[in-house]
């Protein structure tokens, strides 16, 4: 019976036992999924730090990292400089644009107040991602990777290529870095003792607004990282960023909106559902669904992502 | 007659719309508890908060001849004042250690290691739980976390806003031992909202009374504990 | 400043009815004023008001409604509303133009359905809460239109192209729409704004206005009894505070699925109303772009209010459709090229929340208090 019951299954996803006992395929597939999920990682890593700091989502997030890969095309193809060092530039530069939207568009809100602040990001990615296609056109570019082409590793069409390593080692690196920044250093406690009670924060003498503003540069760099590693996989134009938006937000909400470890499990997980799920479950119209469904089992389990905190507090 | 170290004059505050403090005349001298007394809703935590301009406000506030009135909460922090709100002044996502060096976020002094260590013998509790986080401890051991991360800044001025919120008598008695202690110890000048009026004209030097946005008596504690008036509201017998 | 009226009084009660009254006579008027495709010209653009967008706005009122009973009042966060109203829309189209009902007769399928459908979705928001369900909801937005596309139904759903809805709403011969054309452009003065008589196409849109108008005035008013009542009450109190309305007796899983029931249903409404409104389905239309929108009008009109919701509608009606028609630079010659239209959306978003913190509603309704003043009731009568 349970036999029938999986032939059933199999006919209805129409699922060939060839491609399931595939292990090439397989491994093709999770090197991709790995490949895509620390993209999505880290555009969710920028995510959670907002949400850390301010507790609310900032819509605006993909759109700022959007502006940050059309400076990479600037600086790196249109002024010629190493792919590495303009997506260094563009990093700065897109936290100085952080700043300045921080500084004139959220701080003159009361911070706890989160539904203004949410509308006002909504309308922050309506201007930035407009304001990208009036300078730069919706024609499609292609942009270098920082990382050489080719695999070091085969096995048949199963390939882990330069790009699957270095995007996979670049946000281990973001994070550790993160790590070490937010409870090693002194910025970082005034981070968090902000984002655990604002008021508290104000009266132990920390700068609320600056110490925000620093949190909006900092996500703003990492979601231009991010861009940075995705778009050479696809092709850049002004909307690439909202997909990708999507898939991260996904991420954050699996992992936790305030685990920065959550962000990048979350982003895996997404990465490897798709592919391996689209791939063997021919579902490739519902790549999106199948996301969302991975999320609401998990969230029906851990009502706060894989790794979110239930915020402790006793009475 | 000499300016005493807080000098508040003509102090209002309001939450939008609606005035709360309407014009509050009062002072501290150094190294004095004073203790504030009114009725709920009478603009005693909003007389706290204006100090650190939590709230907008007019009027004077000086602080050892410098006019605090106009400065942004960071700054006067950084002048010495130091101020537990009411109820929850802790980070509860933070643990019990990480609260007491935010507490010293201002100081750049090597001292602050040591005076870490101080507050856990103090409070031994905070030291068994130093690793926890702020919001898994009980309301006393928080309220103690509070105060001692108010002390962490070594402030010239403390404002206590209700210590005694949700404690048990005897643990709210321990710690007014313990406030007239470090007053006495350090020289702290200390301004007090309190319910329990007895246990805090006790302590106090001097007290004012608010009602409804205004002092309504003032005087050495002694005096007020002894008033007729303040025994009936206040008091209770 | 007047003097304030009492609450209750009989000034009071005669005030409201003239209000109630002007209202009434305005809304009756509006179509025939601008049955004529109304377009002002403004520092050299030209802007459509257009019958066809205020019957849209109105359908777009009613989905705000809709959202208003979960996030507003219930405060539980949905960004995926587009969902339902996608779902009654599809619903609608398919039986009318598959199965040949009428459209008034589909609400009898439409409103079960999605009352069913919300509570079903609202079995998960037991557990998920605030932004998680935030982000939930919206992934199930963007989810709707590939749902749509899925071969096993795009045979009935029109897939990627989309469902033109084959029926026609005619107004019935005995509706006297071109006598009061007529009449109307027989006042002098006035007058001169209203076309002397309506072609057909003209008549059908005054009459869907009509027909719009009434389903609407009756969705507000039953939702007003529900929320103004026993039900409404708990609504507020589990968003406010869930703790306390558990203990005090609230059935706090019965009352949030109710919640996302009664609001997937008004959804829904709104759903067949679009599909009546345009007579055409298209899966983007319904997409997270929607699911934006209806939470941005939300919060513009005012969060928790009923007269918000209206005021959603129209902004996120009107303002992105005029952004667009913005062609050059208010005042001059400068061509404005390129997604000029969502920038300036973009922009009027964030000045709204800057000028109006608590949403539209919010803001009339201390202008009215400043000129209308009206005290409360004075207690011990």
């Amino acid at each position: 019976m349970v036999l029938g019951a999986l032939t059933w299954v199999l006919g209805v996803f129409d699922i060939s036992l060839d491609k399931l006992s595939n292990g090439e395929l397989w491994l093709a597939q999770v090197f991709r999924g790995l490949s895509d999920g620390a993209t999505y990682a880290s555009v969710a890593l920028a995510l959670v730090m907002i949400y850390k700091s301010t507790g609310f989502i900032n819509f605006a997030q993909g759109s700022l990292a959007l502006l940050g890969v059309y400076l990479v095309y600037v600086f790196s193809v249109e002024q010629g400089l190493p792919v590495a060092l303009a997506v260094v530039c563009a990093m700065v530069a897109s936290s100085a644009v952080a700043m300045f939207v921080e500084r004139v568009f959220i701080r003159p809100f009361p911070p706890d107040h989160v539904l203004p602040l949410v509308i006002v990001t909504l309308g922050l990615l309506l201007i930035i991602d407009s304001a990208v296609g009036i300078v730069w056109g919706f024609r499609t570019r292609s942009l270098p990777s920082m990382f050489p082409s080719g695999a070091p590793i085969e096995w048949g069409i199963a390939q882990l290529t330069w790009r699957t390593i270095g995007n996979l080692g670049t946000v281990f690196a973001v994070v550790g870095l993160l790590y070490l920044l937010l409870s090693r250093t002194k910025v970082g406690l005034a981070f968090r003792a902000v984002s655990s009670n604002l008021e508290s924060a104000r009266l132990v003498g920390i700068r609320v607004g600056p110490t925000l503003g620093f949190g909006w540069a900092l996500a703003a760099a990492i979601g231009t990282l991010g861009g940075a590693l995705v778009v050479p996989d696809l092709l850049l134009e002004p909307s690439i960023m909202l997909r990708v938006l999507i898939f991260s937000l996904a991420a954050a909400a699996l992992g936790g909106l305030d685990s920065m470890v959550g962000a990048v499990i979350g982003g895996l997980v997404v990465g490897l559902a798709r592919n391996l799920l689209v791939t063997f479950l021919d579902l490739s119209e519902l790549a999106l669904a199948t996301a969302v469904a991975v999320i609401l089992v998990v969230l029906l389990v851990r009502p706060t992502g894989l790794f979110g905190s239930t915020r402790v507090e006793r009475v | 007659m000499s300016a005493a170290y807080l000098e508040v004059a003509g102090l209002k505050a309001a939450y939008g719309d609606i005035q709360v403090l309407h014009g509050i005349d009062f002072s501290v001298d150094e190294g004095q508890i004073a203790v504030i007394l009114g009725a709920n809703g009478a603009g005693k935590t909003t007389t706290l908060r204006a100090l650190c301009a939590m709230v907008s406000t007019e009027g004077s506030i000086k602080l050892a001849g410098e006019e605090l009135a106009g400065q942004r909460t960071a700054d006067i922090v950084r002048r010495g004042v130091a101020h537990v709100p009411q109820g929850r002044g802790t980070f509860p996502d933070l643990s019990v250690e990480e609260n007491l060096m935010t507490g010293a976020f201002v100081r750049t002094d090597a001292k602050v290691r040591a005076d870490v260590e101080q507050w856990y013998e103090t409070f031994p509790v905070l030291g068994e739980r130093r690793n926890q986080a702020a919001g898994s401890l009980s309301g006393g051991e928080q309220q103690m976390l509070a105060i001692a991360r108010a002390l962490m800044l070594r402030p010239s001025l403390l404002l206590l806003d209700e210590p005694s919120l949700g404690l048990a008598p005897m643990i709210t008695r321990s710690l007014f031992e313990q406030l007239t202690a470090i007053n006495a110890a350090a020289g702290t000048t200390m301004l007090v909202v309190e319910q329990n009026a007895a246990l805090a004209l006790g302590v106090a030097d001097v007290a004012y009374v608010l009602e409804a946005g205004e002092v309504a008596l003032s005087g050495p504690a002694d005096e007020l504990a002894a008033d007729d008036n303040v025994r009936r509201a206040y008091l209770g017998y | 400043m007047k003097a304030a009226v009492v609450a209750g009084s009989r000034q009071h009660r005669q005030r409201q009815v003239i209000g109630w009254v002007l209202f009434a006579v305005v809304v009756a008027l509006i179509p025939f004023l601008i049955a004529d495709t109304y377009s002002p010209t403004i520092f050299g653009n030209r802007y459509t008001v257009g019958l066809g967008n205020l019957s849209q706005a109105i359908a777009l009122m009613v989905a705000i409604l809709g959202l208003n009973i979960a996030t507003g009042y219930s405060g539980q966060l949905s960004l995926g509303h587009s969902f339902f109203v996608g779902s009654g829309a599809y619903l609608s189209a398919v039986m009318v133009s598959e199965f040949h009902w009428s459209y008034l007769s589909t609400l009898g399928v439409v409103v079960p359905g999605l009352f069913l459908f919300g509570v079903i979705f609202g079995l998960p928001a037991l557990r998920i809460q605030g932004l998680y369900l935030g982000l939930l909801t919206f992934a199930v937005a963007a989810v709707f239109p590939s749902i749509i596309r899925l071969e096993n139904v795009a045979n009935r759903t029109g897939g990627s192209n989309g469902l033109s809805i084959e029926s026609d709403l005619e107004p019935p011969t005995w509706a006297p729409l071109d006598t009061v054309t007529e009449w109307l452009h027989a006042i002098p003065g006035v007058g001169s704004r209203v076309p002397d008589g309506l072609t057909g196409r003209q008549e059908e849109a005054v009459y869907k206005y009509f027909l719009l108008v009434i389903m609407a005035m009756v969705c507000f008013w039953l939702v007003r009894n529900i929320l103004a009542g026993r039900v409404g009450r708990a609504f507020v109190a589990i968003r406010d505070n869930p703790l306390g309305a558990a203990a005090s007796g609230v059935n706090l899983a019965a009352y949030k699925t109710l919640s996302f029931g009664i609001s997937a249903a008004v959804g829904g409404v709104a759903g067949t109303m679009l599909a009546m409104h345009s007579g055409f389905v298209g899966p983007d239309e319904f997409g997270f772009s929607l699911a934006i929108l209806l939470i941005v009008g939300l919060i513009v009109g005012g969060s928790g209010t009923l007269h918000g919701a209206v005021v959603g509608g129209l902004a996120i009606q009107y303002v992105p459709l005029w952004s667009s028609q913005t062609q050059t630079l208010p005042g001059t010659d400068v061509a404005l090229e390129g997604p000029y239209g969502a920038a300036i959306l973009g922009g009027l978003l964030i000045a709204i929340t800057f000028a109006l913190p608590g949403g539209a509603a919010h803001g009339f309704r201390r202008i009215k208090s400043r000129l209308m003043p009206v005290a409360p009731q004075p207690p011990g009568r």
